[in-house]
């Protein structure tokens, strides 16, 4: 009776995953140590999504988180020979390696994300009036 | 309630009444209290849902607010069908004999 609700909410679930990963992506965005403290840029997180298995007769019963990327990129180096983690011999003297993070793209990211988060929030709203509607056949 | 027997709810027959009382007697009473056995546990569920949230655990808000919604709409319906019950009861007590 509440299949619809719970497809939808899976979706909110999943796509507050995607916004949590893109807004850690945005926050690291100048970080140069990872998480056990070496000296490596930081390397994006990008949440990629799946199908529930149980299939019904309608379609997927709802969406899952089926993986978090790891994007392995290039650093983007900057000139900051004062800097702590600024690379000490080699070509690269005085460069510092940062994370390859496109702001632009990660917005866009989280703007679809929102989107998709509120379209959602939509097909519950139908789904919900419905049901209340339906409820009138008695009243 | 007792003499309320024959619907078979599991597999209403739309459009086809002689179907009812025909098969798999199941007795009406007892689907309506395992009806509002389920929901009990529907808003118990909600309600557990809600604690943890408040009790900062990882629960994303919006399966909180589908248990709520979820218990929400299931009180209502079983009222509504309450309220139809009480009403067909009280139209047989008016009747005269």
């Amino acid at each position: 009776m509440f299949s619809a609700l719970d497809i939808s909410t899976s979706a909110l679930v999943a796509q507050r995953i995607r916004i949590t990963a893109i807004a850690g992506n945005i926050a690291n965005i100048s970080t140069t140590h990872n998480e056990r403290g070496e000296p490596h840029p930081y390397q994006p997180r990008y949440v990629t999504f799946q199908a529930d298995p149980a299939v019904g007769a309608f379609g997927a019963k709802g969406v899952r988180v089926s993986g978090v990327r790891v994007e392995d990129r290039p650093p983007r180096y900057k000139y900051e020979p004062g800097h702590p983690d600024a690379i000490q011999q080699g070509p690269m003297r005085g460069y510092v390696a940062y994370p390859n993070i496109n702001l632009m793209t990660e917005f866009t990211d989280a703007l679809e994300a929102a989107r998709a988060y509120e379209a959602n929030l939509g097909a519950i709203e139908i789904t919900k009036d419905m049901t209340q509607q339906t409820l009138r056949i008695l009243a | 309630m007792d003499a309320i027997r024959g619907i078979n709810p599991g597999s209403l027959p739309m459009g086809s009444p002689q179907q009812v009382g025909s098969t798999q007697q199941t007795d009406f009473r007892d689907f309506l209290l395992r009806s509002i056995r389920e929901v009990n546990s529907m808003q118990q569920e909600a309600d557990r849902a809600v604690e943890r949230l408040m009790l900062g655990e990882e629960v994303t808000p919006a399966e909180v607010l589908t248990a709520v919604q979820k218990a929400d709409i299931a009180f209502k319906l079983m009222m509504q069908i309450r309220n139809k019950l009480i009403q067909a009861y009280q139209e047989i007590q008016n009747i005269r004999v």
